[in-house]
């Protein structure tokens, strides 16, 4: 009774409003920060008074912004490269050590998205004063990298389960090396693994903000720390024009995500 | 596989360099920039500004830190709680609903996930400021005569980072009803069990792992979250990853930050563990 929609009787429709005002509550941020970014009106008024793009026109005329919106994307592709290559060598190692050291290693491997962030961030920070990495790009991608493998190695071990390594095998006894087996069988059997281990990646490295806001120099910002930054002063629309900037790209990156798996089927 | 002479004659260089070689890169990786800082950070704690377990008398016995650590377990509390009371249900109807109902709150819980948090924070921030869209509508239907203090309070940050944790909550318990047996339940109707009785004595029990462990997950990421309650929330109630935060930002005090945050670790660890054996668990089915 309880699994079947149509018998669920006066439950069906508990159930239903409780969707639909957790739906409106998730739904609401978002619309009200696409709406307030054509606001004229520089104090947040809603409903707005009059439409206007001055906000985009601000954003994209300000070299600020579109320097940050440039380090995120640099920071987020290195990132992306690295923690693939990493994460691939990585998780290969993992899904051949001996069972008893496996879980340990596993375990290894994601405590960096296990601990909480600020932690991460106050000790890489600590670290890198010492070492003078602090507000240098390498100091960001390593930060970064930090977070964002934990993401690649687990979305790569999930691909090699799905892999039987016999076929691997097989290649080798016909004669292969072993490294032209990975090359030509391992690696393309890989793909959608490797597919979502750069998505993950990436967004680890785009959408953070606590590590960021430790490892940023005034002339190395990314977008989320510039955004924070900006919060720590006013509410500024330019902030609203951002965020609708992220949330139309986060749903076209939803929208070819589901695309590419449609796709596959 | 050890049988076929192809695979011996490859195991003078083979197997060490094939497994645990590959390890190598991510492990020294790992040990340079994540054991190396967490461990410095540690040594801080015990050494600045003198050798001692000083910090922590301070961090356990003062009262302004007392406080700051039950603010921030109330807090992982309330939100653990509205999670799983909203999530629940809402994980309900995505398993069993017709898809042309559950598509779009599906579709909806993955877009305000994937969105900027700090983009969700700020919806918050103007939606809950007194000149935000709740206290002119309210005023404006003459329901308060003035702004209700909505900004820079517990209430604030509990519904922004209830906003951020339900997905943690809704997909995992999606998933665990979508797998129960209908079976079980018209017998039960057959038996004569009302609703209410299947419910709590069949459904209930069979989803409380999963429910145990998706609580205990988002109470961990609670307890440390630092971005929302550091713009919603108020100085007076301040959470321990602000103070740390604050300690290493402002006070340059490396020796207490590094022991909030060694506290905040070892909280964060053990409650890995028991969700751990949360997961490890066999689903119960009464």
């Amino acid at each position: 009774m309880l699994l079947s929609f149509e018998n669920l009787g006066p439950w069906r429709i508990a159930l239903g409003i409780i969707a639909a005002l957790v739906t409106a509550f998730l739904v609401c941020p978002l619309v009200l920060i696409v709406m307030l970014s054509f606001d004229s009106s520089p104090w947040l008024v809603f409903p707005p008074p009059h439409w206007t793009l001055r906000w985009y026109r601000e954003l994209f005329t300000d070299p600020d912004w579109l320097g940050s919106f440039m380090v995120s994307l640099e920071v987020g592709l290195t990132v992306t490269v690295l923690s693939v290559l990493l994460g691939l060598i990585t998780a290969i190692g993992i899904s051949r050590t001996r069972t008893a050291w496996r879980p340990a290693c596993e375990t290894a491997f994601l405590m960096p998205m296990i601990l909480p962030v600020v932690v991460t961030a106050i000790a890489l920070y600590a670290f890198f004063l010492r070492i003078h990495l602090n507000g240098t790009f390498c100091g960001f991608v390593i930060a970064h990298l930090i977070l964002a493998l934990p993401f690649s190695v687990g979305a790569i071990l999930n691909g090699l389960a799905h892999i039987d390594p016999a076929i691997e095998n097989a290649a080798v006894l016909c004669g292969s090396s072993r490294t032209y087996a990975i090359m030509r069988i391992t690696l393309p059997s890989l793909r959608p693994a490797l597919f979502s281990a750069a998505i993950f990646s990436f967004l680890a490295s785009w959408d953070e903000v606590v590590v960021a806001i430790f490892m940023a120099s005034p002339s190395l910002q990314t977008v989320p720390v510039r955004i924070w930054g900006n919060l720590q002063q006013d509410l500024s629309p330019v902030i609203a024009a951002v965020s609708t900037v992220l949330i139309v790209l986060s749903g076209l990156f939803i929208f070819g995500a589901n695309f590419m798996k449609s796709e596959k089927k | 596989m050890s049988i076929f002479p192809t695979r011996r004659l490859r195991v003078a260089r083979g197997p060490w360099l094939e497994s645990y070689g590959l390890l190598l890169p991510g492990l020294i990786f790992l040990a340079v920039f994540f054991v190396i800082p967490l461990c410095l950070m540690l040594m801080l704690s015990f050494t600045v500004p003198s050798l001692g377990l000083e910090h922590y008398r301070t961090l356990f016995f003062t009262s302004a830190y007392r406080r700051i650590f039950a603010n921030t377990f109330l807090l992982a509390t309330l939100v653990t709680a509205v999670s799983l009371a909203l999530g629940l249900p809402v994980a309900w109807f995505l398993a069993i609903a017709p898809r042309r109902w559950s598509q779009p709150v599906q579709l909806v819980l993955i877009l305000s996930m994937w969105t900027n948090l700090l983009a969700r924070t700020y919806a918050w921030v103007v939606l809950l400021q007194d000149t935000g869209p709740i206290n002119q509508t309210l005023l404006a239907l003459h329901l308060i005569a003035e702004p209700l203090p909505l900004m820079n309070s517990l209430f604030a940050v509990t519904v922004g980072m209830t906003y951020i944790m339900l997905p943690f909550v809704v997909f995992p318990l999606r998933n665990r009803i979508a797998m129960l047996e209908p079976a079980l339940f018209q017998a039960a109707t057959l038996c004569g069990a009302s609703r209410m009785t299947s419910f709590r004595r069949i459904f209930l029990p069979a989803i409380a792992t999963t429910l145990g462990s998706a609580g205990v997950s988002v109470f961990v990421m609670s307890l440390g979250y630092y971005v929302t309650p550091s713009l919603l929330g108020s100085e007076s109630r301040m959470v321990l990853a602000e103070l740390i935060a604050q300690l290493v930002q402002s006070v340059l005090d490396w020796g207490l930050a590094g022991a909030a945050a060694l506290v905040l670790l070892v909280m964060t660890l053990f409650l890995y563990g028991v969700q751990r054996r949360l997961n490890r668990q066999p689903h119960t089915t009464p």
